[in-house]
């Protein structure tokens, strides 16, 4: 009777959070270029990269921070193809592809809960 | 001591596995793309069959997927009558390349310059990456939809399968044909290796190897079931075979002899292919999973463990498993 061959342990599925890429993992570390190329591929500027740096990471948290001071507010979102619509923002999730909202106000009437395609996103307003 | 054949199922798909490719060797390892109905194709890590991730934006079924030689790129046809290529790293989309009709195939050249599309409007569409604006050279010829087309003899020709029951060859820079193999029925799959210049056609229940140069035939091997799809190992002793009847067979190119046949898919096999190490080969069915398997059953190579007959029924702290338990999507 052959032996069936041992396994170390059976291949990681994937996540149900999110869609991988792990942004901690040696390839993506070496390979991934930011989606805003830095001023130092182009020209070495020691002293430009720290400000750009720091410039990057105030935008990220007022990014973030707007996210959070969204939540519960009415939101105007502009999208493609000429829509402008009103819901009450929820939640993005983690990689900001989708905004989790309530109370969508859409030409066909209003959608109780919706996700938001942010890459259908041009910009969005709201009142702080 | 005969080792029985453990297959490695990675899950996670929910509709039917159509089609697969391996990358190249990066220094990373080389990584496998699948393409499923479910239109979410999925990155994982070649040897292990660990999944990466996902690309998420199709909006219908995945019939095609590609990587290209240093999987940092990744392309993909569906039938949302788009292409689209992907960031393999971070897994960003980063063109989609509208079409009139369902795409069924995409390709790489090897310097990942163009990209080369095949589908249900019978046209072949050569898509010039640096300039992705610039409108794509067409070639025109199958009177039926494309199945596959890729690039051959050094990205200077391109074959092409159609349901019209023909394989044309081209050339790139007259975009003419040069050649057509007719067939009987229906070419079920296409494979071609650079080195030696092979091409592996399937079609009913025959595997059919030819010189992709010039088009002649070398040989024909049948097998028990029809066949949707083969693979020939890079060092050309095997050859893989899967379709209908679920299962996966292994034949010796040389003799044409079928060595082994292997049961463990719940649905028709749809794509089977080589590592390009020829240590395993994946395959992906209707079942909706792929399957890793040894090529030298028995192996220490990747989760795969070779265990002496001394360490086994000894407590060990880690975790070895003998049968590990069916996962079904």
């Amino acid at each position: 009777m052959a032996t069936p061959v041992s396994v170390l342990r059976l291949p990681k599925g994937p996540d149900p959070n999110s869609r991988g890429f792990d942004p901690k993992s040696a390839r993506f570390i070496a390979l991934c270029r930011t989606s805003i190329a830095t001023s130092a591929s182009s020209e070495t500027n020691a002293e430009q990269l720290p400000r750009e740096q720091h410039a990057r990471s105030v935008l990220r948290e007022t990014f973030l921070r707007c996210l959070l001071s969204m939540t519960n507010k009415k939101v105007h979102f502009l999208m493609h193809e000429r829509v402008k619509v009103e819901a009450t923002f929820g939640a993005s999730d983690i990689d900001v592809l989708n905004f989790q909202v309530s109370d969508l106000h859409t030409p066909i009437g209003v959608q109780k809960e919706a996700l938001i395609r942010c890459q259908d996103v041009i910009s969005f307003t709201f009142d702080s | 001591m005969a080792m029985r054949q453990t297959p490695l199922t990675c899950s996670g798909h929910t509709r039917p596995v159509v089609d697969l490719a391996f990358s190249g060797i990066t220094p990373y390892g080389y990584f496998l793309i699948s393409a499923c109905k479910d239109g979410k194709p999925m990155l994982r890590q070649g040897d292990t069959g660990d999944w990466i991730g996902t690309f998420l934006g199709h909006k219908g079924a995945v019939w095609g997927a590609t990587l290209n030689t240093d999987a940092t790129k990744a392309a993909t046809a569906a039938a949302d009558f788009t292409a689209k290529v992907w960031d393999a790293v971070s897994g960003d989309e980063v063109l989609t390349l509208a079409h009139k009709h369902i795409v069924k195939t995409v390709n790489f050249t090897q310097d990942s310059t163009c990209l080369l599309t095949g589908g249900n409007d019978k046209l072949l569409r050569l898509y010039d990456l640096i300039n992705p604006e610039a409108a794509p050279q067409e070639i025109a010829g199958h009177t039926s939809a494309i199945k596959k087309a890729l690039w051959c003899n050094n990205d200077k020709q391109i074959l092409s399968a159609a349901d019209d029951k023909t394989i044309r060859l081209w050339d790139r820079s007259s975009m003419e044909e040069v050649k057509q193999l007719k067939f009987d029925t229906s070419v079920s799959s296409m494979e071609y290796l650079a080195d030696g210049e092979i091409l592996v056609i399937t079609y009913g229940k025959t595997i059919g190897f030819y010189n992709a140069l010039s088009l002649d035939l070398i040989k024909t091997v049948d097998a028990p079931a029809p066949i949707n799809s083969a693979s020939l190992h890079p060092d050309k002793d095997f050859f893989v075979a899967g379709g209908e009847d679920f299962k996966l067979y292994k034949f010796d190119y040389g003799t044409k002899e079928e060595l082994e046949s292997y049961k463990g898919h719940f649905g028709p096999v749809h794509c089977v292919r080589f590592s390009p190490d020829g240590e395993l080969y994946a395959s992906g069915s209707e079942d909706g999973t792929l399957r890793l398997w040894q090529t030298a059953v028995g192996k220490t190579y990747g989760l795969w463990k070779c265990v002496l007959p001394e360490d086994l029924g000894v407590e060990n702290s880690e975790q070895l498993y003998t049968s590990p338990p069916e996962i079904k999507a």
